[in-house]
């Protein structure tokens, strides 16, 4: 059921899942392998060792914590969209009599996406791992060499892939679970919207609202995708400061990889949905500007709002880590909200926000009217 | 009038159009007949200006189709084209009302309701398109392509989904609608029955025009065989 062509789509899935491990492998190993060296710390390196352990365990908190959550969450919206998306199809292999396990067990694809990444993730991780032990050695402690924790892999690589395989298996059970004709059909939310309609709304508005109103998954998964954008971003910006050098640099590609993976997952599942009602608008002869009024201008207001939170939310959890973190360091690191990278920030996802609606737009439209609603 | 001239078509190595000619007059029911393949409906996109020829030329209300880029077309299709279409293409998530609404804005037809209610829909204008039955969508489709009043209404295998008795009466309904509104009209079929009741037949195999007669006599849907 799953073609090879699919499983490309999934190659967002194994970014998110490489980027989490990778970052979560060097650290948490450093961390475990630097927590019990405290007795042979020299008492002039203890200080300094004990902000060493501190940035170590805030990257940790905001990598492992923060990061993994993030990519989670990402890769459980991305399941459900992808296999709601699917609905149709699921239908027509019940109707022909598959059984509800069988057909699940096509998503099971997923655990591989998953499994990929974050082997990928945690292979990288170790063979750079000597590299980060050197800038992140203090002077007047013993050198450490990398320890094999093998706790690590089951979190790291077994733990997420057996989650997210059966998180793409029994959704998809739960789903089909409803009767195929319905599967085929559609959803019966569609009803409650229906008894909503104002008649004098222009049809534009209506139009949009009514897409918006029957995809609200979808909206809040490009909530959730601006969200990530902004707080990873901002935040790597500013964890440039206070895990200065090559981590620094490194933590800001990281941020940065996975807000773009982000979005572009959020923005290919929204138009991907809408691929069917673009190509109906097309073929009427509403106009481009129309037709991107109708489908994805309320999804402006819902990406800005995204955005806001993001900022928000990455301003109150650095803060609230470094006092936290640093609360047994003689000097706790100044922190303030970064307005430079607030304003970087804030272009950079205008343009690629805008930048991927046209892009995908420009795709959508090269589609013929039945190949996109034979896809 | 609508005009193709030498209109060749390919989708990678398959060549859905050879070299095809035909005319089509103002306010003339032509229908192209041929079996799956045969490039009856890639024929269809082509006059509609859904999609341009690779070859030839494609002249529809005096303006070439063939030297228009995508928005020209989109413009086009705006201003003179109906579409029907056999899998109904409804919004999902709009009411019948604002479906065909949706057609109507197009064109700034306030009567479109008058249209919903010619076609025995008036009970059904807040009813979803998954609420309703085949021949009640394929009837809401026919709304929302007469509500934009087109010069140009193209039917792609519009009974194709359809039991006989819905698709006499959907027919039924099309010809009736042309009718009052004088449009001209393309249906594409790959029933016999159905091309008996249009003024013009094209019949197609392999990408090519193989025949092209008149019916003198043009049968209602009532009065086809299926």
């Amino acid at each position: 059921m799953i073609a090879l062509k699919d499983g490309l789509k999934f190659s967002g899935v194994t970014v998110v899942c490489f980027c989490a491990v990778f970052v979560c492998t060097f650290f948490m190993n450093f961390y475990a392998d630097v927590l019990p060296l405290k007795e042979s710390v020299s008492a002039e390196a203890l200080p300094l060792y004990t902000a060493q352990l501190a940035t170590a365990k805030m990257v940790c908190g905001i990598t492992g914590g923060f990061l993994s959550v993030i990519a989670a969450i990402m890769v459980v919206f991305y399941i459900r969209i992808y296999v709601d998306s699917h609905r149709r199809a699921l239908g027509t292999f019940k109707a022909m009599g598959y059984s509800n396990a069988k057909i699940a067990a096509s998503f099971l694809v997923f655990g591989a996406s998953v499994l990929t990444g974050c082997a990928l993730g945690f292979g990288l991780g170790w063979a750079i791992m000597p590299f980060i032990y050197k800038e992140l050695a203090v002077e007047g402690m013993a050198e450490i060499t990398p320890t094999f924790h093998a706790a690590l892999p089951v979190y790291l690589i077994v733990a997420p892939t057996a989650v997210f395989t059966a998180v793409g298996y029994l959704y998809a059970l739960v789903t089909l679970r409803k009767p195929p004709l319905e599967l085929m059909r559609g959803t019966k939310k569609l009803k409650v919207r229906a008894r909503r309609c104002r008649k004098d709304r222009p049809l534009l508005v209506e139009m949009c609202l009514s897409t918006l109103s029957a995809k609200k998954m979808l909206a809040f998964f490009v909530a959730f995708s601006c969200f990530c954008f902004s707080a990873m971003v901002q935040m790597g910006a500013s964890m440039q400061s206070l895990a200065e050098g090559t981590m620094g640099a490194m933590i800001l590609a990281i941020g940065l990889v996975l807000a773009a993976v982000s979005m572009i997952m959020a923005m290919t599942s929204l138009v991907r949905s809408n691929a069917a009602n673009i190509a109906v608008m097309r073929a009427m002869g509403f106009s481009a500007k129309e037709r991107f009024a109708a489908v994805f201008l309320c999804y402006i207001p819902v990406a800005v709002i995204g955005f806001a939170l993001g900022t928000v939310y990455q301003y109150i959890l650095l803060k609230i880590m470094i006092n936290l973190v640093f609360s047994d360091v003689a000097e706790i690191p100044e922190y303030s909200f970064d307005v430079p990278a607030f304003f970087i920030t804030l272009a950079a996802f205008a343009i690629c926000y805008a930048a991927m609606f046209a892009f995908f737009l420009y795709k959508a439209d090269k589609a013929t009217i039945k190949e996109t609603f034979t896809e | 009038m609508i005009k193709a001239q030498n209109v060749t078509k390919s989708y990678g190595k398959t060549q859905a159009l050879k070299d095809v000619s035909i005319e089509i007059a103002d306010g003339e029911f032509a229908v192209i007949l041929g079996a799956s393949g045969s490039g009856k409906s890639t024929l269809l996109n082509v006059l509609s200006g859904l999609e341009r020829a690779d070859g030839g030329v494609v002249t529809a209300d005096g303006e070439n189709l063939s030297e228009k880029n995508e928005a020209e077309r989109t413009d086009f299709r705006r201003r003179t084209v109906g579409f029907i279409f056999q899998q109904y293409y409804l919004l999902p998530h709009l009411n019948v009302q604002n479906n065909v609404k949706m057609g109507a804005a197009l064109a700034d037809n306030k009567d479109y309701l008058e249209i919903i209610a010619s076609l025995g829909l008036e009970d059904k204008l807040k009813a979803m398109p998954n609420e309703l039955s085949g021949g009640q969508q394929q009837r809401v489709c026919i709304a929302r392509a007469l509500a934009k009043r087109p010069k140009y209404l193209f039917l792609d295998e519009p009974t194709g989904a359809l039991d006989e008795a819905t698709g006499r009466e959907v027919l039924d309904y099309i010809m009736r609608e042309r009718a009052k509104s004088g449009c001209t009209m393309i249906m594409v079929t790959h029933n016999p029955a159905i091309a008996e009741t249009a003024e013009k037949v094209i019949k197609m195999n392999s990408g090519k025009i193989v025949e092209v007669s008149k019916n003198a006599h043009p049968k209602t849907a009532y009065e086809i065989g299926w």
